[in-house]
C-alpha cells in the first residue's frame, strides 16, 4: 500500500520568528559609511615578519573584488576623512571577511575581523579632534578555519575572497541589544537539551515580542516596546527552573601550527591577544586565560607596544597566562627531560616578565597524557592540570571523571580537571547546558567547567559571548553560571576537596593511537636530538669544570626548537606539507649546531653513568662492517661510566663464530629464518628454551583507512585487511666478520621497497634488524610482529623515566581500547625467569595481543598532508630475547646505549651518581650552579651518598634543601644543584 | 610549464592544506590534479583562474586550467 508522508508546507511558527529575527539584524547599523580609498598588496608570507609581495605597489581595493591567494596574506590601506554625520558618535569600523585581519588606525592597533566578528569600536583609541583615518590592516586567508563546528566559519572557506566592502558605521544599540536577547533566546528554543515547555513557551513569547515592531518602517517603531516584553514576560518568568553551577573561562586555543606553518602563529596569536584586551576595555569585568609561553615571547619580540599594554592587564588580573609550559606539547612522545624543560622555559619567562609562577597546566587539546607528567608538574611548581580530550574524543569508554586527583607514576599527585565538553565553544547556553549534563562529579567536584572562545586564530571571545553571559542569570532554565579565572576555578573547586576521586594511571587518550607513528621521520629525529642535546649539555658542562665557556645560549636556543617542534600538531605528525618541510629545517639546524658544540676530541665519552658493555657499531671509515650506509665496526666500548678513553676492539675467533645452514648457529642461538626475514624458531642455546610461538620478526602491511582524522587514527579494523609482501630478494648472507653476520631480503609491496638486514652478533644476545624502506604507499599501515613464546598478560613499555605494565588480554573495553599504545625505547613481554624486549631507536606505537607484540613501523596517511610519510626511512630495531625479567635484565641500560651513540670528547666526572640514570647535566639557568637530574626507572627505592653537600631543587632549578643524602623512591627524578663557588667565599 | 607549477604553484597550495599536481598540458589545455583541501573546495574555481592570471604573468601563456578532484575516500558521499 502506498505511503504518503504528510510535509508541512507552510511556514512554521519558528520559521517566522526566525525571519523577523533575520530583518531586525539589518538594523545593527545606522549609519555606514563605505571607505572607497582602499588599496592592498598580496603576499605571502616567508618568515614570522618578511613577507614576498606579489607586486610592487598597492593596487585599488573595490567591493566586489577579489583578494587574497593560496597561502596568502594581504596588506590594506586606506584613507578617509571622518564623515560630518559620524563626527562626535560612537563611531565602529565593519568589514565582513573570512580572513584575519589585524587592524591599526592612526597607528594605533584598534582590534581586528575574521570570520567570528566584523566590527570594532574605533572612538575610544582616537583623539579628541581626529578628522582623518588611516588605516593599516594585514590579513591572514583563513582558508581552513579550524572552528568546523561552526557552520558560518564552514560556508566562507576557500584561498580566494570576494571585498564584501569596508564601512565606517555607528551601531544602533536598542537593535543590538534585542538581537542579543534573541540569539540568546532562540538557541535555548532549538536545544533539545531544554524542557519542552520551556521552549514552547520561547517561541511563543519571542513572536510576540516581534509583533510589536513594524518591520514595514525603516525607523522600527515599536522596537522599545518589544525588548521591554522580553524583559518583563520572558526573563522575569522563573517558573521553569534548571540546575547546575558552571564556570565559565575564556580561552582561545591557538595551535603554534598545524593548517599553518609557525610563521603564521605569530600573526594569529597577535590577534587573538590584541581583540582579548580590546573585549576587555569594554567590559572590565571580562577574564581571559592565554597559554604557552612561546606566545607571549612572540609578541614581547616582534609587538612590544601590545605586549606593554597586555602586561597591564596582566597585572590588573583579566589577562591570565596558564599552562606553565613553553608550548602545549605532545606528551605521549618527548622524554621525560623534554617535559621538564617545557615547564622550565616557560615558567622562568613567566616569573620574569609577569612575576609569577604559574600553578596550572594547560593542555585542553594534547592526545592523551603520559604517567610520567605529575610528578613532572609536581616539581616545576604546578598543582593543577587541565585537559579536555579525553572526556570528548575517546571512542570507547567514557572517561569516569572530570575534577579529580591524577596520580602519577611515582606516586605523585595533582589536581586534574578534564572539562566535560569540547575547548571551543560560543558560550551558548545549549552548550553549558550540555557541559552540566555531562559532568560527572556533580558531587563531588564542585563546579564543572566550561572554557568559551573561538581558537586557532578565530581569535577567542567575541562581544556577542559576553553580551550572552551578562543575560544568563535572567534566565531560571540554565545551570546557575559563573565567569571566573581559571586559578580561581581550580583553588574554588579542586583544592583541597576532600571528595574528589582518583585515577591512578596514564591519561589514555581512545582515539589519535596513529600520532605514535605518523611521520616517522619527525619522531626519529625528535629522538635522536633529545639525546644529542643531553649530551651536548653533559660534555659543555664537564668541559666548563676545565675552564671552558658553557655555550648557555646556543643550548638553550636548540633547546627551545626541540620543544617548539614537540607542540601536540607537529612531533604528532598532524599537519599540512608546509609544517612538516620547517620542523625538518629546525632539526636539521639543531643537529648542525649541536656538532658544533659537541665538537670532537682524542678518546670516546661515556656520557652514561653506567659501564657501556653492550655491544656498538662505532662509525670508522675503515672498519669492515656497514650500518644504515655507514662504515665501521662492532666492539663492546667497556668505557667507565662518564668517562673517556681509548675503544679497543677485540679479536675475535674470525668466522667460527657463526654457522649458515638452514640452521643459522651462534654462541646464543639456533636460528631458522624464512626468505622474507621472519623468523620460524629462535631456539635459546643458553637459557635452553624456544622464543618463537607464530609469526616472529613479520613484517605486515595492513589496510589503514581510520577516516577523516587520518593523520591522527589507527582504528582496531586495520587487522581485517593484509596485504602481502613478495620477497624480491630472499634472504642470504651478505657479511660476516668477527663480530657480526648479516643477512639481507629485499621484499616489495604495492611501489614500495624493503630492505631488511638482520644481524647475528659473537658478542651480544640482541638481534639487529635494519630496515631501509623506499615508502610510496597509501593508506597502509606497515607493522613487524612477534609472537613470542612467553606466557604473560602484561606488557611492559618504556616510558622514558620508568615504565608502564600493560595488559595484553582484551577481557573488558578498557583493554580492547587500548589495542595501540605509546611507547618509548622498548617494550618487553616477561616470564618471570624470561623474555623477549623489542628495543627501537625511533618508534613509539605498538600494540599488545596475548604473546603478541606488534611495533608500528611506517603510516602513510593523507590527510592533512597528502605527501606525509612518502620516501625514505630509515631504522633500526633490537631483538633481545633475555633471562628473568625487563628490569633484572637491565634492559632500560641496554636500550640507552642502543640509542645513545658515542662521541669523541675529552671529558669525564668523578661523580658517577650509581643506582639512577644521569638524565640531564647542564649549568643552572642562573649560571650559578650545574644542575644533575637523576632518575630512578626500575621502581626501586634506594639511598645515595654523595662525597659533598649538594642542593636540592625542584625541577624550575629553586633549591629547597641541602643534603648529602639522596633518598628516593620507585620512579623518582630528583634534581641536585652543585654550586659553582664554595658559598662560603661568597 | 610542470616546473613552473612545482615550484611556485605548488608550495603556496600545500600552504593552504591542500595539494596540486601537473597532469598534462595540450595545447592550452593545462591539467591539474587536486588533492587533500583543494579536492573538497567549494570555490576552486576562483582559484584555477587565479593559477590562470599567475602563469599568464611569469610566462607569458594563457591557459585554461582544467582541476580534476581527487578526493580521498572519506571525502568521496
Amino acid at each position: 500500500m502506498a505511503h504518503i508522508k504528510v510535509v508541512r508546507r507552510s511556514m512554521r511558527p519558528e520559521e517566522w520568528t526566525a525571519l523577523r529575527f533575520g530583518w531586525l539584524k539589518r538594523h545593527i547599523y545606522n549609519k555606514t559609511y563605505e571607505i572607497k580609498t582602499l588599496q592592498i598588496r598580496d603576499a605571502r608570507q616567508v618568515s614570522e615578519m618578511e613577507y614576498e609581495f606579489y607586486s610592487d605597489d598597492y593596487r585599488p581595493l573595490i567591493k566586489g573584488d577579489m583578494y587574497f591567494t593560496p597561502d596568502g596574506t594581504a596588506f590594506i590601506r586606506g584613507d578617509i576623512v571622518i564623515p560630518d554625520a559620524l563626527r562626535g558618535e560612537e563611531m565602529w569600523f565593519a568589514l565582513k571577511t573570512a580572513a584575519e585581519i589585524i587592524v591599526k588606525v592612526n597607528g594605533t592597533y584598534v582590534g581586528g575581523v575574521d570570520p567570528n566578528r566584523e566590527r570594532i569600536l574605533l572612538t575610544p583609541y582616537l583623539s579628541e579632534n581626529t578628522e582623518k583615518l588611516h588605516f593599516e590592516m594585514q590579513g591572514y586567508n583563513r582558508s581552513k578555519p579550524d572552528d568546523e563546528r561552526n557552520p558560518e566559519s564552514l560556508s566562507v572557506r576557500g584561498c580566494r575572497q570576494i571585498f564584501e566592502g569596508a564601512y565606517l558605521a555607528t551601531v544602533n544599540h536598542d537593535v543590538l541589544d534585542l538581537v542579543y536577547d534573541l540569539e540568546l533566546l532562540s538557541d535555548i528554543a532549538n536545544s533539545d537539551l531544554f524542557s519542552g515547555d520551556y521552549r514552547a513557551f520561547l517561541h511563543r513569547e519571542m513572536s510576540r515580542a516581534l509583533d510589536l515592531i513594524d518591520f514595514e518602517d525603516e525607523l522600527l517603531p515599536g522596537l522599545s516596546e518589544a525588548k521591554h516584553y522580553v524583559d518583563e514576560v520572558i526573563y522575569k518568568n522563573d517558573d521553569y527552573k534548571g540546575s547546575g553551577d558552571v564556570a565559565l573561562i575564556a580561552h582561545s586555543h591557538l595551535d603554534i601550527a598545524y593548517y599553518w606553518r609557525r610563521i603564521h602563529a605569530v600573526q594569529k596569536n597577535l590577534r587573538t591577544i590584541l581583540i582579548q584586551l580590546r573585549l576587555m576595555d569594554r567590559y572590565p569585568e571580562f577574564k581571559y586565560t592565554h597559554t604557552q609561553s612561546y606566545t607571549y615571547e612572540s609578541l614581547e619580540k616582534y609587538y612590544p607596544e601590545v605586549f606593554e599594554e597586555l602586561k597591564t592587564k596582566i597585572a590588573a588580573g583579566q589577562f591570565e597566562p596558564v599552562g606553565a609550559m613553553f608550548v602545549e606539547p605532545d606528551c605521549n612522545i618527548p622524554a621525560a627531560e623534554s617535559l621538564i624543560r617545557q615547564c622550565l622555559y616557560g615558567q622562568h619567562y613567566f616569573r620574569e616578565k609577569f612575576g609569577k609562577t604559574v600553578n596550572n597546566c594547560w593542555l585542553p587539546d594534547v592526545f592523551g597524557n603520559s604517567w610520567i607528567l605529575p610528578q613532572i608538574l609536581k616539581k616545576s611548581g604546578v598543582e593543577y592540570f587541565v585537559s579536555n580530550k579525553m572526556s570528548t574524543w575517546n571512542d570507547t569508554n567514557r572517561f569516569p571523571h572530570n575534577n579529580f586527583i591524577w596520580k602519577g607514576l611515582d606516586g605523585s599527585e595533582v589536581y586534574a580537571c578534564v572539562p566535560p565538553t569540547h575547548f571551543i565553544t560560543w558560550n551558548m547556553p545549549s552548550q553549558i547546558q550540555e557541559n552540566w549534563e555531562a559532568y560527572q562529579d556533580k558531587n563531588t567536584g564542585g563546579q564543572t567547567m566550561s572554557m568559551f572562545g573561538y581558537g586557532d586564530g578565530g581569535s577567542g571571545v567575541t562581544e556577542e559571548m559576553l553580551e550572552l553571559m551578562k543575560r544568563f542569570k535572567k534566565l531560571s532554565i540554565m545551570p546557575k553560571t559563573e565567569h571566573i579565572s581559571a586559578a580561581e576555578f581550580l583553588e574554588k573547586n579542586l583544592k583541597d576537596n576532600p571528595n574528589l576521586e582518583k585515577w591512578d594511571g596514564e591519561l589514555y587518550l581512545e582515539m589519535h593511537r596513529g600520532t605514535f607513528t605518523t611521520k616517522a621521520n619527525l619522531k626519529k629525529w625528535n629522538r635522536k636530538l633529545e639525546y644529542k642535546l643531553r649530551e651536548a649539555e653533559i660534555i659543555s658542562t664537564l668541559r666548563m669544570l676545565g675552564g671552558a665557556l658553557y655555550p648557555q645560549e646556543e643550548l638553550r636556543a636548540c633547546y627551545k626548537k626541540l620543544l617548539l617542534n614537540q607542540f601536540h600538531d607537529i612531533l604528532p605528525g598532524s599537519h599540512i606539507t608546509p609544517v612538516y618541510r620547517d620542523a625538518i629545517a629546525d632539526y636539521v639546524w639543531m643537529d648542525s649546531q649541536l656538532d658544533k658544540i659537541i665538537g670532537t676530541g682524542e678518546k670516546y665519552f661515556n656520557s652514561l653513568n653506567f659501564e657501556r658493555t653492550a655491544l656498538t657499531f662505532i662509525e670508522n671509515p675503515h672498519g669492515d662492517s656497514t650500518r644504515c650506509g655507514k662504515r665501521g665496526y662492532w666492539c663492546i666500548p667497556h668505557l667507565p661510566p662518564l668517562a673517556h678513553g681509548e675503544i679497543k676492539r677485540s679479536v675475535g675467533t674470525a668466522n667460527e663464530w657463526c654457522y649458515v645452514g638452514e640452521t643459522v648457529e651462534t654462541p646464543y642461538y639456533k636460528v631458522q629464518f624464512a626468505d622474507d626475514g621472519s623468523i620460524s624458531s629462535l631456539y635459546d642455546k643458553e637459557l635452553s628454551r624456544e622464543w618463537v610461538d607464530g609469526d616472529f620478526n613479520q613484517l605486515k602491511i595492513y589496510e589503514d583507512k581510520p577516516g577523516v582524522y587520518d593523520a591522527w587514527d589507527i582504528l582496531p579494523n586495520y587487522k581485517n585487511k593484509q596485504y602481502s609482501l613478495e620477497i624480491a630478494e630472499p634472504l642470504h648472507l651478505t657479511e660476516k666478520n668477527d663480530e657480526v653476520a648479516v643477512f639481507e631480503t629485499e621484499l616489495k609491496t604495492g611501489n614500495s621497497t624493503w630492505r631488511r638486514l638482520i644481524r647475528l652478533f659473537r658478542q651480544s644476545r640482541g638481534i639487529e634488524v635494519e630496515n631501509q624502506v623506499d615508502w610510496r604507499e597509501k593508506h597502509r599501515l606497515a607493522k613487524v610482529e612477534f609472537d613470542c613464546n612467553v606466557l604473560t598478560r602484561e606488557g611492559v613499555c618504556d616510558l622514558g623515566a620508568g615504565f608502564i605494565k600493560r595488559d595484553t588480554h582484551r577481557n573488558t573495553s578498557w583493554q580492547q581500547a587500548r589495542f595501540e599504545v605509546c611507547h618509548h625505547k622498548w617494550c618487553d613481554l616477561s616470564e618471570t625467569d624470561g623474555g623477549v624486549v623489542i628495543i627501537n631507536d625511533c618508534k613509539y606505537g605498538v600494540g599488545f595481543d596475548e604473546n603478541k607484540i606488534s611495533l608500528s613501523l611506517l603510516r602513510a596517511t593523507v590527510r592533512p598532508d597528502p605527501t606525509s610519510d612518502m620516501g625514505q626511512h630509515s631504522f633500526c630495531y633490537l631483538i633481545l630475547p633475555h633471562a628473568a625479567d625487563a628490569v633484572t635484565a637491565g634492559v632500560n641500560k641496554t636500550a640507552l646505549e642502543y640509542n645513545i651513540p658515542l662521541v669523541k670528547a675529552d671529558v669525564s666526572c668523578q661523580n658517577t651518581f650509581d643506582g639512577l640514570f644521569l638524565q640531564a647535566m647542564k649549568l643552572s639557568e642562573d649560571g650559578k650552579m650545574i644542575v644533575v637530574r637523576l632518575s630512578e626507572c626500575d621502581g626501586r627505592r634506594g639511598v645515595m651518598h654523595l662525597p659533598k653537600k649538594v642542593k636540592l631543587l625542584n625541577m624550575l632549578e629553586d633549591v629547597e634543601g641541602e643534603s648529602d643524602t639522596l633518598s628516593y623512591t620507585p620512579f623518582e627524578i630528583l634534581t641536585v644543584g652543585i654550586p659553582l663557588t664554595d658559598e662560603t667565599e661568597q | 610549464m610542470e616546473d613552473y607549477i612545482n615550484t611556485t604553484i605548488r608550495p603556496k597550495i600545500q600552504g593552504d592544506g591542500g595539494e596540486v599536481t601537473f597532469q598534462s598540458l595540450e595545447e592550452d589545455v593545462l591539467t591539474l590534479i587536486f588533492q587533500g583541501e583543494c579536492s573538497k573546495c567549494l570555490i576552486l574555481d576562483r582559484c584555477t583562474a587565479w593559477i590562470a592570471q599567475e602563469i599568464e604573468k611569469d610566462l607569458g601563456k594563457r591557459v585554461h586550467v582544467c582541476a580534476i578532484r581527487k578526493k580521498p575516500f572519506f571525502w568521496d558521499t
